[in-house]
């Protein structure tokens, strides 16, 4: 299994093979010397992947004509570092154009928005109360016309009433005077009537009474 | 040189696939410097991510917010309020550097967790995040300390120095190297679990593929993530003490 970790593309291994340093650490084998052989490299590979003595040996080889490459690593300081901090900047630029500024603008444009419609609120709370208390008001001075009309109404009313009242006992007094007197003449129609009868009972009790002679 | 190709013909396709190569890169040359291909390269995409999602999202902003910018405006908020804490008050000029550090850090080590690099194959060394390149975490380290210099220095000029004697000046020397371990080990730090989680996920992929690795790749995701939040914090708090107010 190592060995066959070992294998690499052919391509890669030529142009790799140069570009070594102490530090590195390689699962592929990044050079094959031509003087090692296959049993030397399975012995060496099989012992650890990262081991130190087979990429010293493999440093030591000869370095094939990609001579000008210089040595890499995991430390190789170049003109990288400037050019990825210009990027930064350049992007910071960007960025601060595209997406901070205007949604951040937007954003606290909003919160403002929301916070002014808030105190709005609780403003009219106030007009509110005042509304209200004109509110009361008016039901008051509603409340105030309605009795006063209530009780002229009555008023009108009652005086009505006792006029219709006064009418009608005048009547009945005049009715009660005509039949008082309609009772007194029968009172006195009787009595004659009784009177002259009397006169004449008394002289048949006395013709019975006495004897006749 | 070919000698393994033609004695080694029965390598298994998965090795190939899962193999590493640290320390190679692919260089180009501009003058008589060279430069990482692949860190730019891989640079260039993450920002390209960036850019293209920002501008999708940000286009037409509504009051209730749809999911894009619901994300985004959370993103900002979480960048604000970081910025707040360790910064203080004066904190609005420094949202851009803080929000940048922290999404481009961040992003560049989800992609290189995330995204296939490996399909594309480059003539000399591999693409993977452009943070596990010495170059770009020094430049972003490099970057925070010319930030927080500059911010003591604009907002108190020459007595900016009097910090380096401020308890005790028997503390001077410590104070001194103290600038200098900054940005080291800000820049050590992200390199370090960048470039470790990136081999232990290759070592374990090239010795058991397929499922076990994962929960290491998961953790990898999780440390990643923790790591642009630790470097954006960090430089906060930097230049957050560098601007402190007379004691």
């Amino acid at each position: 299994m190592a060995s066959t970790v070992m294998a690499t593309k052919p391509i890669a291994l030529a142009k790799a093979s140069p570009s070594l340093s102490p530090r590195k650490i390689s699962i592929r084998a990044q050079a094959k010397p031509s003087s090692t052989s296959i049993p030397n490299l399975k012995r060496l590979t099989s012992k650890l992947l990262f081991s130190v003595p087979s990429i010293a040996m493999l440093a030591a080889t000869p370095l094939p004509a990609l001579a000008e490459m210089e040595k890499a690593g995991l430390f190789d300081f170049n003109l990288t570092l400037p050019i990825i901090a210009i990027e930064f900047l350049l992007l910071m630029v960007a960025l601060d154009k595209l997406y901070f500024s205007p949604l951040g603008a937007f954003m606290d444009a909003r919160d403002a928005k929301i916070r002014a419609e808030l105190s709005e609120v609780k403003d009219t709370s106030a007009e509110v109360k005042e509304l209200e208390e004109k509110a009361v008001a008016v039901m008051r001075a509603a409340r105030a016309e309605i009795a006063a009309a209530l009780s002229k109404m009555k008023k009108e009313m009652t005086a009505e009433l006792e006029v219709k009242l006064a009418e009608e006992q005048a009547r009945i007094e005049l009715e009660l005077a005509a039949a008082l007197n309609n009772l007194e003449k029968e009172k006195e129609e009787a009595l004659r009537v009784l009177d002259a009868q009397i006169d004449a009972l008394s002289e048949e009790i006395v013709r019975k009474v006495l004897p006749t002679t | 040189m070919d000698v393994i190709s033609s004695s080694f013909k029965t390598y298994n396709i998965w090795f190939e696939i899962s193999g590493v190569e640290v320390g190679q890169h692919l260089y180009w040359q501009i003058g008589g410097l060279q430069i990482h291909a692949q860190v730019l390269i891989t640079s260039w995409v993450v920002i390209a991510i960036l850019l293209v999602s920002v501008i999708i999202a940000v286009r037409n902003p509504q009051t209730i917010p749809t999911d894009g910018q619901n994300l985004f405006e959370y993103i900002l908020e979480f960048i604000r309020d970081l910025s707040k804490t360790q910064i203080g008050d004066e904190y609005g000029p420094w949202i851009p550097f803080i929000g940048t550090m922290f999404l481009f850090i961040f992003v560049s080590n989800w992609s290189g967790a995330l995204l296939p690099w490996k399909i594309i194959e480059l003539p000399h060394g591999e693409l993977a995040a452009p943070t596990n390149d010495i170059n770009t975490t020094v430049a972003l380290a490099l970057l925070t300390s010319v930030a927080y210099f500059y911010a003591g220095l604009s907002k108190k000029g020459l007595s900016y120095f009097e910090k380096y004697i401020k308890p005790t000046p028997i503390l001077l020397p410590i104070n001194i190297l103290e600038d200098f371990t900054k940005p080291l080990s800000l820049s050590f730090r992200l390199f370090g679990n960048i470039l470790a989680d990136e081999l232990v996920v290759v070592v374990l992929v090239s010795l058991v593929p397929l499922v076990i690795p994962i929960p290491v790749m998961l953790l990898g995701l999780f440390t990643s993530g923790i790591q642009a939040l630790i470097f954006a914090t960090l430089a906060a708090a930097y230049i957050g003490e560098s601007m402190e107010g007379h004691h």
